[in-house]
């Protein structure tokens, strides 16, 4: 018995070993004969390449940048950041993938595109507040939404964030001349939900994802009638008019409760005060430069 | 002649001497100064891989790992001029001075006795390696009787020999590049980048296969073979390798009644 | 990193600075608010070319450059009101309102401009007109990001990254107000290595020279791939600060790093007749010979100009396949051989020496 295990062992052994030559042979293989020098596979995208459209050329560019990053070795620290082409200030931060919010999938995180003067402005609201905290509203007769934040990794509920308090020590503290406040980068969105049996559900939660999924991976077997049906159920809870500026920043009951989602007082003043409301309501005529100081911290004051 | 005894016996078993104390600390000293080159240089040669800088910041990182490369390097090529004079001493003191005590000493004596040391190639190994081939190749069941150096041995024995004297001035050449700029031109050191790095890959791609097959994967040795730390092959080992010479040692130690028969692949290791 | 010698150089700059009697009041980015916006970083939108635009800027890295001492509206002269129109392109060589202190001018990169345009990267010829291919000439921005300071700090003699409280505690017993001295320590020992990592700086060349439609459209030869098999590339890749990147060899010793010049142009670093003398700069192989020079640099393998390299190369690669895979071959069939031990076409079933020792020895 003990014998034909060995047998056994020494047999698969051996093959075991003809495998591994195998491999060493195919791994030797480039090392060997592959030219010194690989070329880097560097796609070409400048103007000179006449044979591609422009669109073409922007798509192949989009694709090929995605992962593409840009270091900066000062010594004494590593700055790591996405590279843009043709960006001069640097950027320092990674772009965190909400992987919870359901309209991201298709309409990706620079959405808003048709008003010229306020573009800019709602999709960085895109960083921290989910697309339904605006565009979708409770039904009259439903109970109003609670407002939480939520871990962009994983969906669920998170705690209030401690960035913003570190922002509100930063304003109090005074030796703020090197240290900067970290708006937005706080891993977490604020999303509605409700009250089920004591337990805040979102609305995003639910099968809703698997929903979007569903219709992403099978949309090329639908039919056209199927492809709108579909589409009407998955946009069912967006509301046609969005919540409007002025509900969330006023001084008066906000409709996103600022202070329940850990927001610090100075920060509550300079959202529902001075800064963003003046900007709101004057953005068309709005000529004065520095008028708008708020409270809040600025490097030199 | 020799300090070592040809057989000795130990727990009831018989070993057989193959490599002197001096021998084994020429190879412990070759080895490591290989192993040190090899992860000093080759990080630098695939500089463009991910394990590349992690492994050379542990060996010292740019402002070190050369250094040690050619501290290394230097230890590499004088173990080299060492053990040249070492088998020359060696064939002075065994050869030459049998023949002088024999009264032979003619030039045509010194070349036969060189040729017919033990680690210089001769016919035998010719027939050996078509021997093999035909064991490979199933024309015959019985493997090749190795005399007390195989053609694989030998082979490995001159790899060295002919890779050092390719990388060691091509090494040398590189590290004093400033200075010797003044005796050959900078397309010499072209050459030199080239001669050093190709042949220490093709050095390290054998050693890390072949030599460790041999050494280490092969079913017998696995984990290890212990000749490079005793000195001495069991009787198994040297009935397989070396069956030549195993019949001889024996005979000559009066043993011919016991010699064993030679085995087929393996099958005596007790797998 | 071994700057022995900086101390010296450190404090006699720094002595030259202040004699000058630099006076630069430190104005922040900011006097227009512009961060009560460009503070949220997902300040962004796509335009109309489809282009992802992000309008977040990062202070901190911001103040981290000598960019610094600018206000935002320095150099986005168009932005006047909040909000704003889509701003216009920067021109680097206006003046902005920071003083140049040697000539009490406003300060501006046009020097750096004119340089560029004598340069093999300049947009015109020798005539005056345009090279083909205009828009394959660099401006500042394909080359530059928001510059960063890279400062260092000595102390007994060994350097390091970054700033020091010994270092600069020796500025600020004297230079008391505002932000005076930690700009121009910065602002000096940055400039006493390289600001920029070779790393950085091979890339920076990479985006245009390793392109394949760019080498084709001006006839150019792979210098990237090629510096990088080079031990000089490959110790730069593995961090090393004291290897050349492209700048140290295709610059003049002590000229302007936009004076890149055509190795066809007599005064320049590549040409035939200074190669020598570029190898040999003092901080490189200075005990070397000028035959030195003729160690070829970008080798392509080329069999027609690299004769010497393609044929020791094919070489090196004959043998190694011979070898290696003689060996593996043998190997593999000699495993094979251990699962069947005993089987042959023709048995030689006596394995004792005795039966065939007359044949065999």
């Amino acid at each position: 018995m003990v014998k034909r295990l060995k047998k056994l062992v020494f047999k698969l052994y051996v093959i075991g070993l003809m495998a591994f030559t195998v491999w060493y042979g195919y791994f030797m293989f480039p090392l060997i004969f592959g030219f010194e020098g690989k070329e880097e596979a560097a796609a070409s995208f400048k103007k000179g390449d006449k044979e591609n459209t422009k669109e073409a050329q922007m798509f192949a560019k989009l694709i090929s940048e995605q992962t593409q990053r840009k270091q900066t070795d000062l010594g004494y620290r590593l700055i790591d950041q996405p590279y843009m082409e043709g960006r001069f200030h640097h950027i320092g931060f990674n772009i965190q993938k909400d992987n919870a919010s359901i309209c991201v999938q298709c309409h990706g995180n620079v959405p808003h595109d048709q008003s010229k003067d306020i573009r800019s402005f709602l999709n960085m609201h895109t960083f921290y507040l989910a697309c339904e905290t605006c565009h979708s509203l409770p039904e009259k007769d439903s109970q109003a939404w609670s407002f939480r934040w939520y871990d962009k990794e994983t969906g669920e509920i998170a705690n209030n964030p401690k960035d913003l308090i570190k922002i509100e020590d930063l304003y109090a503290s005074k030796e703020t001349k090197r240290q900067y406040p970290v708006y937005g980068n706080y891993g977490a969105k604020i999303a509605p939900g409700y009250e089920q049996s004591g337990e805040i559900k979102f609305l995003h939660g639910n099968n809703e994802m698997a929903f979007t999924e569903r219709y992403k991976t099978e949309q090329e077997l639908l039919t056209p009638e199927k492809k709108s049906q579909m589409k009407r159920i998955i946009h069912r809870k967006v509301s046609k008019k969005p919540v409007q500026c002025k509900q969330c920043h006023q001084e008066k009951k906000p409709y996103v409760p600022f202070a329940e989602l850990g927001y610090p007082p100075t920060r509550i003043r300079e959202l529902t005060t001075v800064g963003a409301v003046g900007m709101i309501e004057k953005y068309k005529t709005f000529y004065m430069p520095a008028l708008l100081k708020p409270g809040g911290l600025e490097i030199d004051e | 002649m020799s300090k070592y005894d040809p057989i000795v016996y130990k727990d009831g078993k018989r070993l057989f001497y193959r490599f002197s104390a001096h021998q084994r600390v020429q190879h412990v000293v070759l080895f490591s100064s290989v192993l040190l080159l090899a992860i000093t240089g080759f990080p630098l040669r695939h500089a463009e891989e991910a394990w590349a800088k992690p492994l050379y910041n542990m060996m010292g990182g740019t402002e070190y790992a050369p250094l040690i490369h050619r501290a290394a390097g230097t230890v590499l090529l004088g173990l080299f001029v060492y053990h040249t004079i070492y088998w020359m001493v060696k064939f002075y003191q065994n050869q030459i001075c049998k023949l002088k005590r024999e009264n032979r000493l003619t030039p045509w004596n010194i070349v036969k006795e060189f040729f017919s040391q033990e680690m210089v190639p001769n016919k035998k190994d010719l027939v050996d390696i078509v021997h093999l081939w035909k064991y490979l190749l199933y024309f015959t069941n019985r493997p090749p009787r190795h005399e007390r150096m195989s053609w694989r041995e030998k082979f490995d024995y001159f790899a060295p020999y002919w890779g050092i004297p390719i990388l060691g001035p091509a090494g040398v050449a590189l590290w004093w590049r400033d200075e010797l700029s003044h005796i050959m031109p900078g397309i010499v050191l072209n050459a030199a980048y080239i001669m050093h790095t190709d042949e220490a890959l093709l050095a390290v791609l054998f050693l890390f296969f072949v030599h460790w097959y041999n050494v280490h994967y092969a079913p017998e040795k696995f984990p290890a073979a212990k000749v490079w730390l005793t000195g001495y092959l069991t009787e198994d080992e040297m009935i397989h390798e070396h069956y030549a010479d195993y019949v001889k040692v024996m005979i000559a130690a009066g043993l011919e009644e016991e010699i064993k028969p030679q085995h087929f692949a393996g099958e005596r290791y007790g797998w | 990193m071994h700057y022995m010698y900086l101390p010296g150089l450190f404090f006699y700059l720094a002595g030259v600075i202040t004699l000058t009697g630099v006076n630069v009041n430190p104005v922040m980015a900011n006097e227009l608010n512009c961060m009560m916006c460009h503070k949220h970083r997902g300040l962004s939108r796509i335009d109309e070319k489809g282009e992802f635009r992000l309008f977040y800027i990062n202070n901190e890295l911001f103040d981290s450059g000598p960019h610094r001492r600018n206000k935002c509206s320095d150099c986005h002269k168009d932005i006047d009101r909040i909000p704003h129109e889509p701003a216009k392109k920067v021109d680097c060589t206006q003046q902005c309102h920071v003083i140049e202190p040697s000539g009490k001018k406003k300060f501006s990169h046009k020097n750096i401009a004119k340089t560029l345009a004598s340069s093999v990267h300049g947009k015109l010829d020798d005539e005056g007109k345009e090279k083909p291919h205009q828009s394959d000439f660099p401006g500042c921005k394909d080359c530059h990001d928001q510059p960063l300071y890279r400062p260092i700090s000595v102390f007994k003699g060994v350097a390091k990254h970054g700033v020091s409280a010994r270092s600069i505690s020796r500025c600020k017993s004297c230079h008391t107000s505002g932000n005076f001295a930690e700009d121009f320590y910065e602002h000096v020992t940055s400039r006493l290595h390289k600001t920029r990592f070779s790393k950085e700086i091979i890339e920076v060349c990479a985006k245009c020279h390793q392109d394949s439609e760019f080498r084709k459209r001006h006839d150019l030869d792979d210098v990237i791939t090629s510096y990088k098999q080079t031990f000089h590339g490959k110790m730069v890749e593995l961090g090393s600060e004291r290897t050349p990147d492209c700048l140290d060899c295709h610059v003049v010793e002590g000229e302007n790093n936009h004076l890149i010049e055509a190795k066809t142009v007599a005064t320049s670093s590549t040409h035939p007749s200074n190669v020598g003398n570029t190898c040999r700069a003092s901080d490189c192989h200075k005990n070397a010979s000028a035959e030195l020079a003729s160690f070829q640099t970008h080798v392509t393998y080329d069999r027609e100009k690299y004769p010497l390299q393609f044929y020791m190369l094919v070489g090196f690669k004959a043998l190694m396949a011979i070898v290696l895979y003689f060996f593996l071959t043998l190997i593999f069939l000699e495993l094979l051989r251990r699962l069947f031990p005993r089987f042959a076409f023709f048995k030689d079933n006596q394995p004792h020496h005795k039966n065939t020792r007359p044949k065999d020895q």
